[in-house]
């Protein structure tokens, strides 16, 4: 797992002079998640009743919610006006990084967060990039907007420039860092885990057996008669399998990697898929929104 | 392998290495700070809660920057250079 970082499927397709280079596997996730969306959208649309004083059905409930977490929490003080404007477009880029980021927890080998791909972040970054552009313009005007560009003196146009250029860079690589970030952390850790298992499973093995002793102790100093035999019984078994491991590792250290390796792939998939997924969809919306906002101003 | 190569590669696991290391060391102190800070607030006026929550995530977004910026730098020192 560890020797496939930084290797990834390139797919070369020449059109005439032009080279164009991607990977397959990331535009087929992308395209995946984004059909999936769509078709989401769609079933969520058919539930809403025509009628718009009847009682509300589950899924316009579902669609409000949601709606209204991006409103608050996304666009949060922003004008009546702007935040209707901006709406759709936060909600779906919202959607699909989110979507994307949490397409990696999948168990679908070969499957890898579009996200992962700085392709797909820059693209996003430069969707984001001229949509400011776009909103400031139909907001205030292309001779404003320019203007904004020579404040607060004129002299600053190369700042702003580079600034604008750093800004939209950091905001595809800040995606893309954390994504890869997270998955080869993933990649290096688990591996890492289960071999420490098996290398220290006489000492795992001696602490377990050290941590039933004075469980046992505890309960036969409280008379729990019946809860102590059981439990030595327990340990007595473990204390075999200890002693039998010496001829046959397998009935040792196998269920000791798997529950250790089953119980970190967890805790690891949660923190760097589901936690870390999220909240670095929020955050990339969330600066989307004001960028986009700073653009308007 | 030849003595000179094998030096280079040990020197890009150095590099790279050093790169993040040193790297994390501004984008902690700034999100500490941040977080204490708007932790500070928090509990000084729980109503504004959601707006410091919100403010807090962009802030630290920022600060995390030059953070992302020493991994992909580590990153292409290890696969790419």
């Amino acid at each position: 797992m560890s020797s496939e970082i930084g290797k990834d499927l390139v797919w070369r397709v020449r059109l005439g002079p032009l080279s164009i280079a991607f990977n397959p596997l990331t535009l087929a996730t992308a395209l995946g998640v984004a059909l999936l969306l769509l078709l989401l959208g769609l079933w969520l649309r058919r539930g809403i009743p025509r009628d718009p004083e009847a009682r509300p059905s589950r899924r316009l409930v579902l669609l409000t919610a949601f709606l209204e977490f991006v409103d608050r929490q996304i666009l949060g003080t922003m004008e009546e006006k702007t935040k209707q404007n901006l709406l759709p477009f936060v909600a779906t880029l919202f959607l699909f990084v989110l979507a994307s980021n949490l397409s990696s927890l999948l168990p679908i080998p070969g499957l890898v967060a579009p996200t992962r791909d700085l392709n797909v972040t820059l693209g996003l970054a430069l969707l984001v990039y001229a949509f400011c552009h776009i909103y400031g313009i139909r907001t205030k005007g292309l001779l404003r907007h320019g203007k904004s560009y020579l404040e607060p003196l004129p002299v600053m146009l190369p700042m702003n420039l580079v600034g604008d250029l750093g800004r939209t860079l950091s905001h595809a690589f800040r995606l893309f860092g954390n994504i890869l970030g997270g998955s080869i952390m993933l990649a290096v850790i688990f591996p890492i885990l289960v071999d420490l298992v098996a290398r220290f499973r006489w000492i795992l093995g001696i602490l377990f057996l050290l941590v039933g002793l004075v469980a046992l102790r505890a309960l036969w100093r409280r008379g729990k008669k019946k809860a102590f035999y059981a439990l030595g019984l327990a340990w007595l078994g473990a204390l075999v399998l200890l002693v039998v491991h010496v001829w046959l590792p397998v009935l040792w250290v196998v269920p000791a990697a798997f529950l250790i390796g089953t119980g970190a792939g967890v805790v690891l998939n949660f923190f760097f898929g589901l936690f870390s997924g999220t909240i670095q969809a929020l955050v990339f919306t969330l600066l989307a929104a004001a960028y986009i906002q700073m653009a308007a101003e | 392998m030849e003595i000179g190569a094998e030096l280079v590669q040990g020197l890009k696991y150095l590099a790279a290495g050093i790169c993040m290391g040193i790297g994390a060391i501004g984008p902690a102190l700034g999100e500490g700070r941040i977080g204490a800070s708007a932790l500070e607030s928090m509990a000084r006026q729980p109503e504004m809660a959601n707006t410091l929550l919100r403010n807090m995530i962009i802030a630290d977004a920022i600060a995390e920057t030059t953070g992302i910026y020493s991994l992909i730098v580590a990153i292409m020192i290890l696969f790419v250079v």
